[in-house]
């Protein structure tokens, strides 16, 4: 029995077909719930068994009629060269020629290697035979026009020995006596040729008007597989063993690329929808290799093609035996494997894309489309940005303004705070505000500002006995620690009010309309007052913590006794971490903590950074409180936490905390806006030069010109000392002397145009040189002297009002010709060339871009 | 919410770039057809052709746009072994609109080379008009015009040989004047034993060459495509490799040697295989912070950071331009808990004292 497999796409484009002992006839349905499908080819396509044929069991080789009807007609040839005509089609009734159960049979049986339908002129069959020694090798039949039989040859051709009772379908041509035929292919151009795989040693290609005289012929073993490209009838592939070979019929002698494989070759067919690939599959293999052929001509010369190799894994699970192209839809085969699974594959086409500063993502989507999306869906920071520049972000002096557009905590809190420490410079809060800004930079920070230590500047340690502060179960006692620097670094943590005192309550109130009950309960138990904290919890709103009912933990909280071994302390010990709330979780841990020892306080990450500092300040001794500060401030500096500002304040430390949340979140924005705003110039580094810089020109990519511009004059106020240099120069065309330096008292001209003539302020008008007294130049079109005031000649200008800007003198960078803008836009409305007589620059659309925004 | 565009591109054969310009508001693109086509957005956001030529007699590999500051420029590379520089132009007649037909002219042919031109790129503006080609032959040139307003004079400036058959060139877009110029070199090479396929240069003020700092040896197979991260002030470079899979590679710099030469601390940072198979195209979005990669599974694919180092797939497209199910979707709002997390306090206390004394200046 064959043992081979092979499918091949029918003309039909649902229907394919495989063969080797049976043939089947299948049809691809997509995959849905109402159609029941047998097999399934991919994860949309599935294919239903349409019929099958176990009639021919010899087959070696079929080829289907290239014309779609709704009979599909096959030719088979088998082992034995009887090439027979098959039909398969759903319906089997009606056949006109009688063509289907037709057989064509050589004189001689050897087998039939290749049968091949004439795809121009669709009548003709050509088949390929091994050697018999007085029969040809290459018969062509026309299935509807058998010639009429030869009386004189008659008896000779009815003889044959494969079949002797049939009459012989006589052929229309022969070729080849006594030689061997392994592989053909026909010309589209052409339909009259046909190259031939032939007797191991060569490809012939054949005429076969002429039978007789080969037209080309090559020394070649590779006679397998030969395929004309349905591109370029110029190329054809063939192969041998592990060698493909791609020729030139211009040039036949040797081919012009040769493939090299691993393994041997066992099919090669051309791609039909893609111009210059080929397809292989190897032996052995679960992959299909396409070759992308490309040629170029340097001049007028073809220079030698070079080859792109992809190779394609369809997901077959087994060794593929054969596959084939679907004649029409892009880049799609068919694979088979020899246990007969068929993969359904549509190679994609290699997709480029590229990503615009409009936050457009485009890609191509095969030869003839391309696709772009908004990438807002990612929620990525870029769009952040965007939105906050358009809203003035960053630009506002008043720092808590910024905070309201930023729109994200850490941000907020981090402007918040460049407020919070700039009011308390301003009140003096850490000396004299001028000192202070020359010692401690724009903005202290924490450490810098506490600058106590072991031995010379000590804290005061002061003990409070639970007990005298109202808390009647308690012996215990706490320590604190007393300094003015403390104090400052508190207030920076916003924590404005004298510890102990009743300032609190004013503080706590603030918490409580926000609803920041667990905080303001806990930072009322970190200045020992835990009577307020119980107050402040039994007045929460039920479930204002999420899940916590705050009137039980103030019930709890009620219970407060110092005692080591009280049940109390046992309990809540243990409950503490049950909590989710960190600020109960804080609130409970020191209540609960043994010698002063105050970790699970400061290590509570949720609690606020500045919190946590302020309790720092409070309970920490001097040493170990630097030693937290630093800690903390390395961790937060890892992390890219702006927190840590609260820490360093705006010195070299804060640029390198900056530098860390930008590489962390890619935030040029705000890096480079706090750079500015908040880091004197000696501070913030060339560093912040390049991202005030990248800033810019990003603003830039999206053209949010006013912002940058907006930008740009908010770093000026923060570094005076950089001038910017004037633009244009108007200087007299008689004396030559400088008309500007007087313009300049009146006006600063600023971008492209000189404003001449300021409509509100016409006090001093300039309409003759300063010098010499001659006069400015005229408005082309009003004739008017630069300087002079015009009322508007055209009353028809949208909206009738006389804007300032129409009065500015403008002109042609080339021509050099002008007169007022108005005037000017007026006439280009209408006109490419310039208003001046004789003139004849096309001033308006010298510039492409001009044009383009005239055009939008 | 999510609905892909569609451009009719018409191109005869496969198109092999896409580029936007500057802005975004223009595109190109190049194909097998041998044609270059421009597209412009018009006011209601619809890409309208407004130029297409045969830019060349092979496949045309690359375009590329260069900073407006120069005017409407395009580069192109193929494989008829030439770069070419393209500007546009108003013609001679006025056009029906009267303001000129604009079309482009090619102001130079580069023909150095004497395989397939592979890429094109533009360097930065500040470093003038320059010109990366590389190619097939292994070796990559740097042009320049030395006036930028004629065009039609480039000089090659350097030629830096590779060894290897380059198929990708990217310039670092750094702004900043500490870094010295940077390229990055992909070579499609296929054979592991040639080491390394990516390749580093910077150029030295001091010798006047480009001198190779590093080669990825951790990328051996084939690279398809490379790409510099815009730098947008980061502490380091990222650079996205295309091969068998996505390569994120974080590039930090270190002058600190007093030779002047630049050290580099490479880190391979992320490493997706989520195409399953070869990679073709990598790019970044404007800021550096995602990153979009094509395969041959026919899929776009999007990468995000989420911190730094840490790098997660966050959508995938089919080629048609439906969105493929991903996890992503949920790893996107895990990222961004994560990153504010230390911040979910907001500090109240110092909200209300600006707020307060808002009230009271009124």
């Amino acid at each position: 029995m064959n043992s081979k497999l092979e499918i091949v796409w029918t003309p039909h484009p649902d229907k394919f077909i495989t063969w080797g002992s049976d043939i089947c006839l299948y049809e691809v349905h997509p995959l849905k719930n109402n159609i029941n499908t047998n097999i399934k080819l991919c994860n949309t396509n599935g294919a239903n068994l349409i019929s099958s044929n176990s009639n021919h069991p010899f087959i070696k080789c079929l080829d289907v009629h290239p014309k779609v009807d709704s009979d599909l007609l096959m030719a088979i040839g088998n082992l034995y060269g009887k090439v027979s005509l098959l039909s398969c089609g759903p319906s089997s009734g009606f056949d006109p020629q009688a063509l289907t159960g037709k057989d064509l049979v050589p004189r001689h049986s050897r087998p039939c290697n290749a049968v091949l339908w004439n795809p121009v002129d669709n009548n003709v069959l050509a088949g390929c035979l091994d050697k018999y020694r007085s029969d040809h090798a290459v018969l062509l039949w026309d299935i509807i026009k058998f010639p009429p039989v030869n009386e004189n040859n008659a008896a000779k051709l009815s003889m044959n020995t494969v079949q002797p009772a049939v009459e012989l379908a006589r052929p229309v041509a022969e070729y080849g006596i006594s030689e061997s035929a392994h592989s053909l292919g026909w010309f589209k151009s052409n339909s009259k040729q046909m190259v031939v795989g032939m007797n191991n040693k060569n490809i012939k290609l054949l005429d076969f008007r002429d039978p007789n005289k080969v037209v080309i012929s090559n020394m070649t073993k590779a006679v397998y597989g030969v395929c004309v490209d349905p591109h370029n009838d110029k190329h054809l592939a063939s192969y041998l063993e592990n060698q493909t070979f791609i020729w030139d019929i211009r040039n036949f002698e040797k081919p012009i690329i040769t493939l090299t494989h691993l393994k041997p070759v066992v099919k090669i067919e051309w791609c039909p929808t893609k111009y210059n690939l080929l397809g292989t599959l190897q032996k052995d293999s679960s992959c299909i290799i396409l070759y992308d052929i490309q040629r170029t001509l340097v001049g007028n010369e073809e220079i030698e093609p070079s080859v792109l190799e992809r190779s394609v894994l369809p997901g077959s699970p087994h060794n593929i035996t054969s596959f084939s192209w679907h004649r029409s839809d892009e880049s799609r085969f068919l694979t088979i494997a020899l246990s007969g699974s068929i993969i359904d594959y549509t190679v994609f086409d290699r997709i480029t894309l590229n990503w615009g500063a409009t936050s457009s993502v485009v890609w191509t989507y095969g030869c003839k489309t391309m696709k772009y999306i908004q990438d807002n869906i990612l929620n990525d920071i870029s769009y952040k940005i965007k939105k906050r520049a358009k809203l003035e972000y960053g630009l506002k002096d008043e720092f808590w303004k910024n905070s309201d557009i930023a729109d994200d905590d850490m941000l907020s809190n981090v402007w918040n705070w460049l407020y919070l420490s700039e009011q308390l410079v301003e009140n003096n809060i850490f000396g004299d505000k001028d000192i202070v800004k020359n010692m401690y930079y724009k903005h202290p920070g924490v450490q810098s500002i506490l600058k106590i230590d072991a031995n010379t500047n000590k804290s005061e340690l002061v003990t409070f006995n639970w007990a005298d502060l109202g808390n009647p179960n308690c012996s215990g006692s706490v320590r604190i620690f007393k300094h003015e620097d403390r104090q400052r670094a508190m207030h920076l943590c916003s924590w404005d009010f004298e510890s102990f005192t009743d300032e609190i309550l004013e503080f706590v109130e603030h918490l409580e309309k926000d609803h920041a009950y667990t905080r303001a309960a806990a930072i009322a138990v970190f200045n020992l007052k835990v009577k307020l904290a119980i107050e402040i919890l039994g007045k929460a709103p039920d479930h204002a913590s999420d899940g916590h009912s705050l009137q039980i933990v103030a019930m709890a909280l009620a219970g407060f006794c110092d005692d080591k071994n009280s049940t109390w302390k046992q309990f809540c010990s243990v409950l503490r971490t049950k909590l989710t709330d960190p600020y109960l979780k804080a609130m409970f841990s020191f209540l609960t903590a043994d010698n002063y020892n105050y970790d699970n306080v400061l290590n509570e990450n949720g609690m606020a950074v500045d919190d946590r500092v302020a309790f720092a300040c409070l309970f920490l001794p001097d040493n170990k409180l630097h030693i937290y500060l630093k800690k903390l401030s390395d961790r937060l500096l890892e992390e890219g936490n702006l927190d840590g500002l609260l820490l360093t304040g705006t010195n070299a430390d804060g640029i390198k905390l900056l530098q860390r949340y930008l590489d962390v979140t890619g935030d040029i924005q705000s890096t480079a806006l706090l750079a500015v705003q908040a880091f004197s110039e000696e501070v913030s580094s060339h560093a912040a030069k390049h991202w005030v810089e990248s800033y810019r020109n990003l603003l830039d990519t999206w053209q949010l010109w006013n912002e940058r511009a907006k930008f740009d004059i908010m770093i000026s106020s923060h570094r005076p000392n950089e001038k910017h240099s004037q633009q244009v120069y108007v200087s007299c065309n008689f004396c030559g002397k400088s008309i500007s330096a007087c313009i300049q008292g009146l006006n600063r001209p600023r971008g492209q145009f000189i404003r001449m003539g300021n409509a509100a302020n016409n006090k001093l008008k300039v309409s003759s040189c300063p010098n010499c007294r001659k006069p400015l130049p005229r408005c082309a079109i009003c004739l008017m002297h630069m300087g002079s005031k015009t009322e508007s000649l055209n009353s028809d200008i949208e909206n009738n009002k006389v804007l300032e800007f129409a009065h500015w003198f403008t002109w042609c960078q080339t021509c050099r010709h002008g007169g007022h803008a108005s005037h000017m836009v007026h006439w280009f409305k209408e006109h490419s060339e310039c208003p001046v007589t004789s003139c004849t620059c096309r001033c308006i659309s010298i510039d492409s871009i001009t044009s383009t925004m005239f055009t939008s | 919410m999510f609905e892909a565009q569609e451009i009719n591109a018409e191109h005869k054969d496969l198109i092999h770039d896409v580029a936007y310009d500057f802005y975004g508001q223009r595109m190109a693109t190049c194909s097998s057809d041998q044609y270059v086509k421009v597209w412009d957005q018009n006011a209601e956001g619809k890409w309208i052709l407004t130029s297409s030529w045969k830019a060349h007699s092979g496949s045309v590999w690359k375009v590329t746009w260069a900073h407006p500051e120069f005017g409407q420029v395009l580069a192109t590379c193929s494989f008829d072994r030439t770069a070419a520089v393209w500007e546009e132009v108003v013609g001679e007649t006025p056009g029906p609109s009267e303001r000129g037909i604009r079309h482009w002219v090619r102001k130079t042919n580069l023909v150095d080379s004497r395989t397939s031109v592979t890429d094109v790129k533009f360097g930065p503006k500040s470093q003038g008009l320059q010109l990366a080609t590389c190619s097939a032959e292994g070796i990559v040139r740097i042009y320049e015009a030395p006036d930028v307003m004629n065009l039609t004079q480039w000089t090659l400036q350097h030629e830096v040989p590779c060894k290897l058959p380059c198929s990708c060139i990217s310039w670092n877009p750094s702004l900043s004047k500490n870094h010295p110029q940077m390229l990055a070199v992909g070579s499609d090479d296929a054979n592991p034993i040639n080491g390394g396929k990516v390749f580093i240069y910077e150029y030295s003020e001091n010798s006047r060459r480009w001198i190779k700092l590093e080669t990825l040896n951790s990328v051996l197979d084939p690279v398809h495509d490379i790409a510099f991260a815009p730098n947008l002030g980061r502490s380091f470079h990222i650079l996205a490799v295309a091969t068998k899979d996505v390569r994120i590679f974080n590039i930090t710099p270190d002058n600190s040697d007093p030779s002047g030469v630049t050290k580099l601390d490479v880190q391979t940072v992320a490493q997706f295989d989520d195409h399953g198979c070869t990679v073709w195209r990598v790019c970044w979005n404007v800021i550096g912070t995602v990153l979009a990669s094509s395969g041959d599974d026919g899929t776009v694919r999007m990468f995000k950071m989420n911190y730094v180092n840490s790098w997660k797939s966050v959508a995938i497209m089919k080629g048609d331009g439906s969105l493929a199910p991903n996890d992503g979707s949920k790893n996107l709002s895990n990222a961004l808990t994560s990153i504010s997390q230390t911040a979910r306090y907001i500090k109240l206390g110092s909200i209300i004292t600006p707020k307060e004394r808002e009230a009271s200046w009124h």
